[in-house]
């Protein structure tokens, strides 16, 4: 309903908006009009609603232009007409950002803040805090201390509020307003009390017993402000997630007591707190959510689509505490609000039971074409998690999922959707089929290139493995004929994906791929031109390494090499070893990315950390020559308990002949400064400590990194386990904790840290291999070695999975790390790369009988890195 | 002026409005001259002065205090920007751009020169060490593209005359070289803002130029 009115908006809307069409340049030639005496106000003010429009629609305008107008406008001052003035303190706030010297303005502002004129005074206030900097602050700090305690509230309010903006430059000038904003929070005006309170929390948001004091000297007097308890409430809310979580505290009696208010307001805050508390159990959860139930038979729809929106998310960490709701729930699926009612749908579907699902998917499908996209999205996320819950369902949802592809939506709608079929087929084989061929059907008349290359992939990925490959070239092929050039690009590599994987389709795949070498597009060319030369060698190994497993490095290391490359030409060729790997290898997309909509996105932020260390070691003198950095690992071992006087955090950096301590130090003794700073290692094996890095000083609760530099073994390199005994050794210096003046004098002393291990997995860095098969034979069986082992004490085969993933640092392929029920065989494919940069494959076939029986083959183009498997596994 | 003034009101007759820019060094007493030609009614007086009386005991202002002895009580603050002020005299209706002298604001005056009709100049009198840049500006202003070739009158305020210190009107014109103004008719008083003494002898001059000139 609503996109079909925008639509016809958009048709017919270009008569109605006289300032549609305006010209930039026009328009501040007529503004030249100010300058004129005497003043028409009217065509004066209708001149800066035009120079608003046009910098609202971002109209950029110069420096020198924009100051032109603005001084222009500055004469409009004389003139007393309070629409006209009125739309001066909107341009002035508007330009303050773009024309030089507005501060022009500000005696004018001052005069009229303080003038007799109420309706001027506010704006007055809000147009002078905008174009005053904290220079200036204090030549107008007196006008503004008056205004915040004026008796006008529209005065006093703009001045609060002015104030909370100018915290964020003037902290220390706006601090010194406290007492005026104290006066103003006991205001009879609810905006003016909420404002107050607002200015008051952040003036005193960083120290935390002022702000719990804060709390309770205004709640025991009691509110008049719903808008001051709403706010009140997050306050306290924030304050206890910060306190981990103990309920005793007087916030939580406070927020608790606030269910009882007299305004729906404060008492849907309070509900909506704690319910989103973390950690809430379901005794404290009841009330609130009782308090919504009664919200859900409420007259107001802005209520009920609070209440149901609300336990919608309950639903997810808490269904059953949502289920006393369930008949309320029902009543609100037939809500006249579409949005209410599909709210109330997902909820139930979360809580309800698997019965129930099929009458709710009929219900929804009536009106799915009546709710906006976004609403399509909660519907398919619920769906997405019905379908882990329940996979006898799949079938239905299946269904409903492709006829929801099949009808209208934008991007982020279908996009839901598509993820939700792929984790379903990714988690259920016998539905590979049908999806596959539902998302043909769906690239053949797809807008959206990301996802039509997506699926692409997927094709190429999981088509080779069906039972009748052939049934996909063509829905391949015909993207190459009708698209654009980046969804060409992504069928042609996965037609070739299909030339890898089946001999008798080779030859076709290489009659198509030899069409798209004439294509128009570069990309599309070379990649044709490339996989054809590759399958027409017709080399399982190459096939592997080349079209099925893509590249492991990391691209942006690739880039940096292959720059440095060029600066320093060399005679041998360009070693692709030498290039760091991705850090963590690209996962496929799991189901949870769709299930809860907000995940972040951790690869990323992998990905730079490890190009932050290789930074941060590389400004170091004594690592220099020690080769690209291998591995990092992956989180920070704490060599220190909690809460004690030193906390000491390592990680360890992994390079193809040494290995480097990375030792984050922090002092939290307020009485002392440490210099020198250095962790001494003791091994147990052949490793050689070559040198520490100290700290050189560490002040008290400021952080600061030790580093030390570690030989590996070179007669044994097979002897990758050790653990070290640390010592941390450093000068401490007296300090008062008052003035921080240091004592000259120090002294030797040392602190004893924990042992720290170095394993296997700091020698082996995770790798994907999209192709587990393909990969293991392009490795070949020349260094193949293969053990069987009894693992004793381990019972089940997800215990057993999960300690080999975890101790060998490999990357699990193909899923291999999701057992399936009731079985009692099991394989896990584990791929890595070894330290000196050759690949290192596993695969280990488990046997569940009393205890689970393990064997282990490995594989790699080196002998070394398959005797460390076997030899630490064993 | 009152009982024209109320007259010509009476009468419903609209006086002729000038433009008048009001010019000179920070601290020389613009704000305090424009504020005494305001008929006291009319004056801004600021709402912030009760309400200070009856909240706190802030300061009232920063820097020391004068006491008036007319009606017009202000706090007087250094102008930042410009302000402006209107008042009237026999036959004029002014509009006055009452302009700040700090120097960093100085280069902001000449956006307004063009929409001056007339140029009221304040000096501190008793200011003898900043003469010279009282001098320099007033240079500066005159040749202005925009004032240099226009016939635009200009009255020069000698003002803080009650000093002990301060140097007669004469010399004020010897130390700013008044007499080389040849082609804008110039005036100079001698004038006391705080009491309002020699002011209504320099409007008067001013109405008299401004009618010359239209008429
Ligand atoms: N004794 C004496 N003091 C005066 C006289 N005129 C002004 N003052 C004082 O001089 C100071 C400055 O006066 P203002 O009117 O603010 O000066 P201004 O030229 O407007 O200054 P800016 O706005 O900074 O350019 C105030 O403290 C006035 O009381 C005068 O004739 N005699
Ligand atoms: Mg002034």
């Amino acid at each position: 309903m609503l996109k079909k009115f925008d639509k016809k908006d958009e048709e017919s809307g270009g008569g109605s908006n006289p300032l549609q069409h305006l010209e930039k340049s026009a328009v501040l030639q007529e503004a030249r009009v100010f300058n004129e005496t005497p003043i028409n106000p009217r065509k004066c003010a209708h001149i800066l609603t035009k120079i608003l429009y046009l910098i609202n629609q971002g109209e950029h305008l110069g420096t020198t232009e924009a100051t032109e107008a603005f001084f222009a406008m500055t004469k409009l001052f004389q003139s007393n007409d309070p629409t006209l003035r009125r739309m001066c303190y909107l341009t002035i706030k508007e330009m303050s950002c773009i024309a030089e010297d507005v501060i022009i303005v500000t005696s004018s502002l001052t005069k009229d803040m303080t003038g007799k004129e109420d309706n001027y005074r506010g704006p007055a206030v809000r147009a002078l805090c905008q174009i005053t900097d904290s220079t200036m602050l204090q030549a107008v700090e007196r006008y503004m201390k008056q205004a915040i305690v004026d008796k006008v509230p529209s005065v006093s309010s703009s001045a609060l509020v002015s104030s909370l903006h100018l915290l964020k430059c003037s902290f220390d000038v706006v601090k010194r307003w406290v007492n005026e904003a104290q006066e103003a929070a006991s205001s009879d005006n609810i905006m003016v009390q909420y404002h107050a309170l607002g200015l008051l929390y952040h003036v005193r948001k960083n120290d935390r017993l002022a702000v719990s004091k804060m709390i309770s000297k205004f709640t025991r007097h009691g509110l008049k402000s719903p808008f001051a308890y709403c706010m009140m409430i997050r306050v306290a809310s924030k304050q206890l997630e910060e306190e981990d979580g103990s309920r005793d505290s007087p916030l939580f009696d406070f927020i608790e007591s606030c269910l009882r208010n007299k305004h729906e307001m404060v008492v849907y805050e309070a509900a909506s707190a704690i319910v989103n508390l973390p950690g809430c159990s379901a005794k404290e959860l009841a009330p609130a959510v009782s308090v919504l139930q009664l919200f859900c038979s409420s007259p107001k729809a802005a209520l009920r689509y609070a209440a149901v929106r609300t336990l919608n998310k309950v639903a997810m960490k808490h269904p059953s505490a949502v289920t006393a709701c369930n008949l309320d729930l029902e009543n609100l699926v037939t809500d006249s609000n579409r949005s209410i009612a599909t709210l109330a749908i997902t909820t139930l579907l979360k809580t309800g039971s698997e019965s129930s699902i099929d009458r709710l998917m009929k219900q929804i499908s009536s009106f799915m074409s009546e709710i906006s996209d976004e609403f399509k999205v909660v519907v398919v996320q619920a769906i997405s998690a019905l379908c882990q819950k329940y996979p006898r369902k799949h079938a239905v949802l299946m269904n409903f999922l492709f006829t929801m592809l099949r009808e209208e939506g934008g991007f982020e709608y279908k996009r839901a959707i598509v993820d939700c079929i792929i984790s379903i087929i990714e988690e259920n084989s016998e539905s590979k089929e049908t999806g596959l061929s539902h998302l043909c059907e769906f690239i053949e008349d797809c807008e959206f290139t990301v996802l039509a290359t997506r699926i692409l992939h997927l094709l190429g990925q999981e088509g080779p493995k069906t039972n009748n490959p052939s049934k996909y070239i063509r829905f391949i092929y015909n993207r190459v004929v009708l698209e654009h050039e980046e969804v060409r690009a992504g069928a042609v590599s996965a037609l070739a994906k299909f030339g890898a994987q089946n001999e008798e389709m080779l030859p076709s795949i290489l009659v198509l791929l030899k069409r798209c070498v004439m294509d128009d597009d570069n990309e599309v060319r070379d990649r044709a031109t490339f996989y054809l030369n590759v399958l027409e060698q017709k080399q399982k190994a190459l096939n592997a390494g080349y079209i099925l497993n893509g590249l492991t490095v990391s691209i942006p290391g690739l880039e940096k090499a292959l720059q440095q490359y060029t600066l320093e030409p060399s005679e041998k060729p360009f070693d692709l070893k030498s290039v760091p790997l991705a850090t963590t290898p690209m996962t496929e997309q799991r189901p949870e990315s769709t299930s809860t909509a907000a995940v972040k996105q951790p690869e990323k932020v992998a990905a730079t950390r490890q190009e932050i260390f290789q930074e941060q070691l590389a400004a170091v003198p004594e690592f220099q020559g020690l080769g690209p950095l291998f591995k990092s690992s992956p989180e920070p071992v704490a060599l220190t308990e909690s809460e004690t006087e030193y906390v000491i955090r390592c990680t360890k950096h992994t390079f193809s002949d040494h290995l480097v301590f990375q030792f984050d130090c922090t002092n939290t003794l307020n009485d002392q400064t440490l210099e020198n700073v250095t962790v001494q290692m003791e091994p147990t094996e052949a490793y050689e400590v070559l040198s520490y890095v100290p700290v050189r000083s560490l002040p008290y609760n400021q952080p600061g990194t030790c580093y030390t530099l570690v030989a590996l073994p070179k007669e044994d390199p097979t002897a990758v386990a050790c653990t070290f005994s640390c010592v941390m050794k450093f000068t401490v210096k007296d300090c008062d904790p008052n003035t921080g003046e240091i004592d000259e004098e120090g002294y030797e002393d040392e602190y004893v840290l924990e042992d720290l291990e170095v394993t296997v997995a700091d020698h082996i860095q995770k790798v994907m291999k999209v192709n587990f098969e393909a990969a293991w034979d392009e490795v070949g069986d020349e260094f193949e070695k293969e053990e069987t082992f009894t693992l004793s004490t381990i019972k089940t085969l997800e215990e057993a999975v999960g300690n080999i993933v975890k101790f060998l640092g490999m990357h699990p392929c193909e899923r291999s790390d999701k057992v399936p029920e009731n079985k009692n065989t099991h394989t896990l494919l584990l791929a890595g790369v070894f330290r000196g940069g050759h690949d290192i494959l596993v695969r280990s076939r488990l046997l569940l009988l009393d205890t689970v029986t393990m064997q282990v083959t490995a594989r790699s183009s080196e002998e070394l890195p398959v005797d460390i498997i076997l030899a630490s596994v064993g | 002026m009152g009982l024209l003034d109320r007259l010509s009101g009476l009468l419903g007759l609209k006086k002729k409005e000038v433009h008048v820019l009001c010019l000179g060094l920070d601290n020389s007493g613009k704000t305090t001259i424009i504020n005494k030609l305001k008929p006291s009614n009319l004056g801004t007086e600021p709402r912030a002065l009760h309400l200070l009386g009856k909240h706190s005991t802030t300061e009232l202002n920063p820097q020391p205090q004068h006491i008036y002895d007319c009606a017009q009580v202000q706090d007087i603050v250094p102008t930042i920007g410009f302000s402006i002020e209107k008042f009237k005299s026999s036959s004029l209706s002014f509009t006055v751009f009452d302009m700040s002298g700090q120097g960093r604001y100085r280069n902001l005056w000449e956006h307004y020169y063009k929409d001056g009709q007339a140029i009221i100049f304040v000096v501190d009198s008793s200011d003898k060490l900043r003469m010279v840049v009282a001098k320099e500006e007033l240079d500066t202003l005159l040749n202005h593209p925009d004032i240099k070739h226009r016939r635009i009158p200009i009255l020069f305020f000698a003002n803080k005359m009650d000093l002990r210190d301060a140097v007669t009107s004469v010399k004020v014109s010897q130390l700013l070289c008044l007499e080389n103004i040849k082609d804008k008719p110039w005036h100079i008083c001698a004038s006391d803002a705080l009491k309002g003494e020699g002011l209504q002898e320099g409007v008067d001059w001013l109405q008299d130029q401004i009618q010359a000139v239209k008429t």
